[in-house]
């Protein structure tokens, strides 16, 4: 049994502390995990992408059309991945949309989101979230990250569960910090168990 | 930098405690293990976070740590280490051991007493880099032991191997990543530590460390033999091994990153194959090696890159007389180019076992998306700077100037809307390219080079400049620390490798000894002194020098988060005349465009404020946030 999560977004969202805690968990639950971390040019501002294996796998790269899961830290990127998905694959987007400058230098704006699915194979099931205002209520924009992990686990095909998010949260945070990620961590479950509707197809 | 588990648990004496490492922190692991001494390097992704680890916890670990000038003379300090009876290891990005390579060379004739193990991280794909060399071909010029890991355990187990390798014969052993080694997230299970060496002592040999001819001439023979001897080491090491998977019909002989994306392979369409998994490279266990080819009807070559095993396999193949097909990169089956993947492997394997490959993707045009490459920090100073000297340019009047770069954040000048890079190819290049450029055309010509760059191989470009009469600016970009690596200090800065003060190299008293006269020192956040700065530098002749001195956003970012003192700009709508100056020419990230009104993103906004400037907004429309 192999789980392959491609997750994708900006550089400075915290798409590689999201992986970390993916992968955290899973070695919580004692699994094998092996997890791709490219450092590219920049430090901000890129796309960057992880892949995280969880099972018997060897190396860290997902192969065309094997990813179980993509969560998308912003559109344009989710689409971008989803050109390495298959039949088989779930996704997950967070709705907050960052422009890239090779649009604005050109006074161009973010495209919308029917343009972007317009692209999409209809095949492919997209769930929307907005996780910065699910953020913002759990009390930080930062728990953005653990917004969309919530959802992640929501989806019910990870093979973890809460509590061992939940321990690999609290290696990392404590005090008020931890509490704002649980918020986080529950809000994201909730959005996709209550809406379990397809946004963009 | 390692988040999960603490940077302190690399130091814990558990053996057999598992971690989740990434293949750069386990080989930090595996020094502290080996009791490494003495650890150099120069920066450079993607080994940089192996220095970033040891120069973390050098002290606690009784090692002593030094971020180097450039890896050349890291190479020598920890070669005089080795020699002086201290366990040693030098690492560096493959372009790097190119730097490096002059003494490496010669050092693999003088030899070593204590271990010296010399890791190259190469970069197949080249997601950080200007070319994608094989670094697996220094072994073979150096005439040095080779050792290729796979993943973070081996990383880690590997590299105190090298050590015993290299004090069995006395020899430097090059250690060789990839990306996807150095970048891969794993378990690793710990070992145990080795004793430390506190103190060496250089007991004088001149007719073994001096490399005069009459010296080098012997010390050849003694190295050709100490390479004939570890053969039979490499035919019996258990890192080199034969798996076996169902019938094992098909032989494949692999090594590295090439191994995981083909066991990927081998998995998910259950071939049966007989993988020959080798982890020292050379001398090639060449025993093993032809015994396999005469076991299988076929052998397929799989490693990224050069046929580096390839072309010996076929050596071994034509010296033992073995008729067995041999399938690799010679024959058309594999690309010399890029990385691969468990998809490219599979397609080249199904050519040759003829099975299907199943391609379920989804149809999406990607190429159709807008394109996010890296871009500048918002508050990078370096944006500051190329506006200031683009708009220089063009209210001088310069026709047709040329714009030589050099390696660092800053080669993203590159990119719309700056175009500042007309050409850009090793450290160090900029100021010997741009004197070029001087000669052979009548173009002004301006070089841009980073205060780690400077410090690294900047300074020759520039002496041979000034005697050579050239025409050339310089701007030194100096963001006080080497950025695009990580942050870590150069010799421009007041503290070392240790964390411990150091004096600060000065880059102005530098250019000056060195007789160039316009020397200017500007704060690239003050867009006029620093126009006025390059325009003044375009009035002159000869080798001028301007420092646009600014520290890195991301080092100001966070001291600025942690004194609680961040602010962010926004445009007013009422002042803005949508001229789309700040959108179309200075083009930071957090700037855009919505509902055809200029907008700031308050979560990406550094506060820098260069923005508001009036050579940016003329109009004034863009305003500090105003907290209650």
């Amino acid at each position: 049994m192999i789980t392959n999560i491609i997750i994708a977004g900006v550089g400075g969202q915290g798409v590689v502390t999201a992986g970390l805690l993916l992968s955290e968990a899973a070695t919580i639950r004692g699994m094998h995990v092996v997890m791709s971390e490219i450092h590219g040019l920049a430090q901000r501002g890129g796309s960057v992408s992880v892949d995280v294996r969880i099972g018997e796998v060897y190396g860290s790269i997902i192969g065309r059309g094997d990813a179980d899961l993509i969560i998308g830290f912003e559109p344009i990127e989710t689409m971008r991945a989803i050109a390495r998905a298959g039949n088989k694959t779930q996704v997950i987007m967070n709705s907050e949309k960052i422009t890239p400058v090779s649009l604005s230098m050109h006074d161009k704006e973010y495209p919308s989101n029917a343009d972007l699915t317009s692209m999409v194979d209809k095949s492919i099931k997209i769930r929307e979230i907005n996780a910065v205002s699910l953020a913002k209520k759990a009390g930080s924009y930062k728990s953005v990250n653990t917004v969309i992990i919530g959802a992640a686990i929501g989806l019910g095909i990870l093979p973890f569960e809460k509590d061992d998010m939940l321990s690999a949260l609290k290696n990392r945070f404590s005090g008020k910090l931890y509490d704002i990620n649980r918020e986080a961590l529950g809000y994201g479950m909730d959005e996709i168990l209550s809406n379990q509707s397809v946004s963009l197809s | 930098m390692i988040e999960m588990s603490g940077l302190n648990d690399l130091l814990i004496n558990q053996p057999g405690k598992k971690l989740f490492l990434l293949g750069n922190e386990a080989i930090a692991r595996g020094a502290i293990e080996a009791g490494v001494r003495v650890a150099t390097t120069y920066p450079g992704t993607p080994s940089s976070e192996v220095g970033n680890v040891l120069s973390e916890l050098a002290k606690k670990a009784g090692l002593y740590f030094q971020f180097s000038v450039n890896e050349k003379v890291a190479i020598e300090v920890a070669y005089s280490s080795a020699i002086s009876g201290l366990r040693s290891f030098v690492f560096m990005k493959h372009v790097g051991l190119n730097v490096a390579a002059d003494p490496l060379m010669s050092i693999a004739y003088t030899g070593v007493r204590a271990g010296l193990v010399v890791m190259s991280a190469d970069d197949p794909s080249m997601f950080s880099s200007q070319n994608e060399q094989d670094n697996r071909n220094y072994s073979e010029i150096a005439h040095i032991p080779l050792i290729e890991p796979s993943n973070s355990q081996e990383a880690k187990d590997f590299l105190r191997y090298a050590f015993e390798i290299s004090e069995m014969e006395h020899i430097p052993v090059l250690f060789r990543t990839t990306t996807r080694v150095s970048h891969q997230r794993g378990m690793v299970e710990l070992g145990d530590m080795e004793k430390r060496e506190e103190v060496g002592f250089f007991k004088s040999d001149p007719a073994n460390f001096v490399a005069l001819p009459v010296n080098s001439m012997g010390l050849k023979e003694k190295l050709v033999q100490k390479m004939e001897r570890l053969k039979a080491v490499s035919e019996s090491s258990k890192l080199n091994r034969i798996e076996t998977y169902g019938s094992g019909k098909y032989g494949i002989i692999t090594s590295g990153e090439a191994y995981n994306v083909l066991m990927d392979a081998v998995s998910k369409y259950g071939l049966d194959v007989s993988v020959l998994k080798l982890g020292f490279t050379n001398p090639l266990p060449e025993g093993m090696i032809s015994k396999f080819l005469g076991e299988h009807e076929n052998v397929i070559v799989v490693e990224e890159l050069d046929p580096f095993l390839e072309t010996r396999v076929r050596m071994i193949a034509q010296m033992h007389s073995i008729a067995t097909k041999i399938f690799g990169k010679l024959d058309g089956y594999f690309t010399f180019s890029h990385e691969y993947s468990p998809d490219t492997v599979a397609g080249s394997l199904s050519r040759i076992m003829g099975f299907d490959t199943k391609q379920v993707s989804v149809e999406i045009d990607a190429t159709a998306l807008p394109p996010r490459p890296p871009v500048l920090c918002p508050g990078c100073p370096h944006r500051a700077t190329y506006y200031a000297v683009k708009r220089a340019v063009k209210m001088s009047n310069i026709k047709n100037p040329v714009y030589s770069s050099d390696i660092g954040c800053y080669s993203l000048g590159v990119y719309d809307p700056y175009n500042e890079a007309d050409v850009m190819i090793e450290m160090g290049s900029s100021i010997g390219v741009g004197g070029g450029f001087s000669n052979a055309t009548d173009q002004k010509v301006i070089s841009f080079i980073g205060d780690s760059t400077f410090f690294h191989s900047g300074i020759p470009g520039i002496i041979n400049a000034v005697h050579n009469a050239a025409n050339v600016i310089l701007i030194v970009l100096d963001n006080r620390t080497t950025a695009m690596t990580g942050q870590q200090p150069n010799p421009g800065m007041n503290i070392n490798g240790m964390g411990d003060p150091a004096p600060e190299v000065s880059i102005e008293a530098i250019v000056r000894a060195i007789g160039v006269q316009y020397v200017k020192t500007v704060d690239p956040y003050d867009l006029k002194s620093t126009l006025l700065a390059v325009s003044g530098a375009l009035r002159e002749n000869g080798v001028s020098v301007i420092v646009a001195r600014r520290e890195c956003a991301m080092i100001r970012d966070d001291r600025m988060r942690s004194k609680k003192e961040w602010k962010t700009f926004q445009v007013n709508p009422e002042k803005c005349k949508l001229c789309m100056n700040c959108v179309e020419k200075f083009s930071c990230p957090a700037i855009f465009i919505e509902g055809g009104k200029v907008e700031i993103d308050q979560n990406i906004c550094d506060g820098c404020g260069v923005c508001a400037e009036p050579y940016v907004c003329p109009f004034k429309a863009i305003e500090e946030v105003q907290t209650a």
